[in-house]
């Protein structure tokens, strides 16, 4: 049996699921100021009323990490980069911190170390760390996916005094310097509050006599093993939102390109699926006003919910949204909301039909409308504006630059065949939503406990970059922190099957024996031929490879 | 960060394309300016996107070119996206969905002439020029001024624009008596119709950012102030850089960056540029961060030494008197024994360096004095045999108008080629008279 749990902004939900099916759910409202009692609180409830036999894994999505970060609760990090020629400072050392140090050196697109760091700075800069009493640090170079040395060396140097590292290859092995230094700052930024979460977790765990492997969510619908969580904390930032579109998954049968619309109370999540998968965003996701390189799925947030607020403006135009100002009038809110117009309109009866009546009455007598037209045209604005929204993330998704002739010309183009509508409102404005996008609609049942059965099915995931220079002999893997010696003969072939039999290693060595080399795709594999004085001397290889995020398909017959 | 702009860059490396695997046009061109890009994280920056390319249509060729035996027989795909790239570039400007755009794409164009038999100087098809008249063709005929800064003469450009008054084209470039192709002499100003609208600067060998620099403050800028342009066109070749294998220059990153920043062109398009791995990187991020107005100070190539790339006294003297010179033969430039109102001709050998051929043509040009005038050739290779072009142009007058239908029903009757291409800018109409067309049985019996 597994048990999911994902820890939310309102609720923490739980769930334990065995081969037949739901086997038990919980719900407990979180307390953000102690997020452990509420894990406590919902692991009481949920094994008070499960079944007996033994929970075999639990995954755990919590929003600790997003919270400290939205939060601004940071530790103090000593940030030391190295960034050589290139963009200019300010372009990349906003938001990280108040110890940002910038020292020389410089390694080149090939890995070349052109100019050795700046030792004697170096040792200034880390004791005047010192004297601050930083504890823990960030170390980042350019281009230390194809040459970690420069950030090896400053690792080493803060060693003695620092209680955590983070080193800018091990979090990515791609390359975008400012997303590894803005990464890797946050890591360390987050990193002690997470262990002391994590330290509580483990006691949890205990109390319950649970004893299953434990891993927890990350952003990209996968998961960490716990143990490894806890020198990587960024990665298990908005796992929540990616729990619900894995949920989704386990509740439907997706296999084809599809729009998937989660309508909260305040907002709608849209996320695209291409042939039934996730689409991750491109390099990583966007948060707290940087650009990181955590892989997460692609969703898109928009200011429309059930309980947005229906307001109009001084040209006499109708707006719902972005504010809630409270439940809806039907519960006794104090604004006409988007459920109030669908009262009005009969296509749902929510409370009591009186107080949406005479709210949206007052708003429409206000504008010389008809409470009728208010309705129609409240509900209009909210569908057109979903739907808009919908269909320009999209056409950014079939937009993306892509680099060969041969996808430009015959790239596959992602044309939704189907709409997934889930959330509060969901089975009142599936219909309309349907009618709007022209597509074949279909609301999932359970998805109240998306989020927890998204969690509790999900699997672990892993990407690595392979980098390898026939010239130089050499073999990177920056995030796994391998680099080896290859023949001047290494090739493609044997790049790919490298990459995934290193990924599979290593999550064998990390708790995940389940895992084969078939459950690992390769995403890109390229080899440039290096041609020095017009003739063909050695190869550059890039070999990219993932597992891709997926839920457990013994336990899928049951869900559905 | 004051100044800045919204700059779309259109990136296009065609990893699957290379002339042969040895060639420099070859599928890794781009690829360390991919990595250098991308590791700068530029297309995070807030002012910077990065944008698909369209793929250009036939249509959008033959609108400029004269393709025989059709634009199917001498481009490929990527020929279509590199022109594509540029295209988007021009939509994205012309639709102030961003200030400016860069096409940073492959392969490069600026070799293709008016006629286009095959590949030469590593281009087939203008990616220039095929922007402009799909500008032109969907926005009104604009003022466009072409400043190509690729180190090799833009022959091609200059080829197609000869006779366009409404074209300024400019072209910096080592010497043609130093490298290919050759040409791009001081003297060659443009036709009859279009005197001093072609500005050709040949520099000498080993001119450093000083001498590029001193021409666009001293000579192209004031001719661009001069002319007006409502448009100005980069041809940002790159291999004037001192680390390119094909060439002699001493050009920097920091002077690329510099000399868009001064030039600041609405749209750059790639030509040249084959110090793939020690120029292009640097070359490329600082044109990128110039025309999105950031700041660019800190670009610069690991081995960059400035003492060794200073230029000697004797360069500095010879370019300020080739600009006072230029600047002359701009403002008045020699006239050319024409009569009025009657046919100009000139005869040309075009080779093609990459394919082969040897291109026998005889152009004639309408001296017209109300437009610029009806455009009439025939060009012959062992490859197609005879073939014929006619072009009316977008301002044509009543009388070239109805001169460029003549040719054309001429030609229907009594030429002995294999194709006409017939080209109407002002009605917009195009169209391709092919043999079997010509031949008096087919006319009778079909």
């Amino acid at each position: 049996m597994l048990l999911g749990i994902d820890v939310g902004g309102t609720h923490t939900d739980a769930v334990i699921i065995d081969r037949g099916g739901i086997a038990a759910t919980a719900k407990v409202e979180t307390d953000h100021s102690n997020l452990i009692t509420s894990l406590d609180m919902v692991l009481e409830k949920i094994l008070s009323s499960g079944p007996d036999q033994p929970i075999s894994k639990i995954n755990l999505s919590t929003t600790l990490t997003t919270n400290a970060i939205v939060g601004k609760e940071l530790e103090e990090v000593g940030v030391l980069a190295v960034s050589g020629p290139g963009l200019a400072t300010d372009c990349f050392n906003h938001n990280l911190g108040e110890h940002f140090h910038l020292l020389e050196g410089s390694i080149d697109h090939r890995g070349n170390l052109r100019l050795a760091l700046n030792d004697v700075a170096a040792r200034e800069v880390v004791a005047g760390c010192q004297r601050k009493q930083l504890k823990v640090f960030a170390v980042v170079s350019k281009f230390s996916p194809r040459n970690p040395e420069i950030e090896q060396t400053l690792a080493e140097l803060v060693s003695t005094q620092s209680d955590f590292t983070t080193i800018g290859h091990r979090i990515s092995g791609r390359l975008n310097f400012p997303r590894r230094l803005a990464t890797a700052y946050y890591n360390t930024a987050v990193w002690r509050r997470y262990n002391a979460f994590a330290d509580a977790v483990s006691l949890s765990i205990k109390k319950y006599k649970l004893n299953a492997p434990l891993n927890i969510l990350k952003a990209d619908g996968g998961t960490i093993n716990f143990k490894n969580s806890r020198n990587n904390p960024i990665q298990t930032i908005l796992s929540g939102p990616a729990a619900s579109v894995m949920g989704i998954i386990a509740l439907s049968s997706i296999t084809e390109d599809a729009i998937i619309l989660d309508i909260g109370g305040t907002t709608t999540d849209i996320a695209i699926f291409a042939n039934g998968a996730p689409l991750l965003e491109k390099e990583g996701v966007s948060f707290g006003g940087r650009a990181t390189s955590v892989r997460a799925i692609g969703t898109h947030s928009i200011g429309i919910g059930g309980d947005s607020a229906i307001t109009i403006n001084s040209d006499g135009k109708i707006m719902i949204g972005p504010q809630r100002m409270g439940p809806p009038m039907a519960l006794s809110g104090p604004q006409p909301t988007l459920i109030d117009a669908c009262n009005v309109k009969r296509l749902c009866n929510l409370g009591n039909f009186a107080k949406s009546f005479s709210g949206l009455k007052e708003l429409a007598e206000q504008n010389q409308l008809t409470t009728e037209q208010l309705a129609d045209e409240a509900l209009d604005t909210a569908l057109k504006t979903i739907q808009f929204e919908a269909l320009k993330l999209l056409d950014t998704i079939n937009q993306r630059p892509v680099y060969t002739v041969e996808e430009i010309v015959h790239g596959k183009q992602i044309i939704p065949q189907q709409l997934y509508v889930m959330g509060g409102p969901a089975v009142i404005l599936a219909p309309l939503l349907g009618q709007s996008f022209d597509l074949a609609t279909e609301v999932p049942d359970n998805y109240a406990v998306a989020n927890a059965i998204g969690a509790a099915l999900t699997r672990t995931t892993m990407e690595i970059e392979l980098f390898a220079d026939t010239g130089k002999k050499t073999l990177l893997i920056p995030n796994l922190g391998i680099k080896r010696k290859i023949n001047s003969s290494y090739s493609l072939n044997k790049a790919q099957d490298d990459g995934v039999s290193e990924i599979v290693k290593y999550l064998k060595e990390n708790n995940h024996p389940e895992i084969k080399n078939e459950d690992v795709s390769v995403v890109e594999a390229e080899s440039f031929n290096m041609v020095d004085d017009y003739s063909v001397g050695s190869k550059t290889i890039r070999v990219s490879c993932q597992i891709r995020p997926g839920l457990e398909k013994d336990y899928l017959e049951g869900i559905k | 960060m004051k100044n800045t702009k919204h700059l779309g860059v259109i990136f296009f490396p065609a990893y699957d394309w290379a002339i042969s695997p040895t060639h420099p046009e070859r599928e890794e061109r781009l690829l360390y300016t991919q990595d250098q890009l991308r590791e700068e994280g530029v297309f995070d920056l807030p002012n910077i996107t990065e944008y698909k390319p369209e793929i250009a249509t036939y249509a959008d060729i033959e609108r400029i070119h004269f393709c025989f035996p059709s634009p199917q027989e001498v481009s490929t795909e990527s020929h279509l996206v590199a022109a594509g790239g540029a295209i988007k570039a021009a939509r994205l400007v012309m639709e102030k969905e961003v200030d400016r755009a860069f096409a940073l794409v492959r392969p490069p164009g600026h070799h293709a002439m008016k006629v286009v038999h095959g590949n030469r100087g590593f281009c087939n098809i203008n990616n220039e020029a095929i922007l402009i008249e799909f500008i032109r063709e969907h926005y009104g005929n604009k003022k466009i001024a072409i400043v190509d800064t690729d180190c090799h003469h833009g022959d091609g450009t200059q080829d197609i624009y000869w006779h366009d008054p409404n074209t300024l084209f400019i072209s910096l470039h080592q010497d043609g008596r130093t490298l290919y192709p050759g040409t791009g002499f001081s003297e060659e100003l443009g036709g009859p119709t279009a005197r001093g609208r072609t500005i050709n600067i040949p520099l000498p060998p080993n001119t450093s950012d000083e001498g590029f620099l001193y021409v666009i403050d001293n000579l192209v800028q004031p001719i661009i102030d001069d002319f007006k342009p409502d448009l100005i066109i980069n041809s940002a070749g790159q291999d004037n850089h001192y680390g390119d294998p094909l060439t002699n220059m001493n050009f920097s990153a920091q002077g690329y960056a510099r000399l868009n920043e001064k030039l600041n062109p609405n749209i750059a398009v790639l030509e040249g540029g084959y110090s793939i791995q020690g120029a292009l990187p640097y070359v490329n991020l600082g044109i990128v961060l110039a025309m999105a107005g950031l700041d660019y100070s800190q670009v610069r190539e690991p081995d960059y030494n400035f003492k060794n790339l200073r230029q000697s006294p004797q360069i500095t003297e010879y370019i300020e008197k080739l600009c006072t010179l230029t600047m002359k033969n701009y403002l008045k430039p020699p006239p050319l024994k024409v009569k009025p109102n009657q046919y100009d001709t000139r005869y040309k050998t075009v080779y093609y360096d990459t394919d082969g051929i040897n291109d026998q043509q005889f152009e004639q040009i309408m001296v017209c004095t109300n437009c610029s005038g009806v455009r009439h050739l025939t060009s012959k290779t062992h490859r197609n045999s005879s073939c014929m072009g006619i072009e009316i142009p977008i301002d044509a007058c009543k009388r070239c108008r109805d001169e460029g239908y003549r040719l054309l029903d001429e030609g229907r009757r009594n030429f002995k080629g294999t194709t006409i291409k017939f080209i109407n800018r002002l009605d917009q109409e195009y169209l391709t008279v092919n043999e079997f067309e010509l031949t008096p049985i087919s006319r009778y019996y079909f």
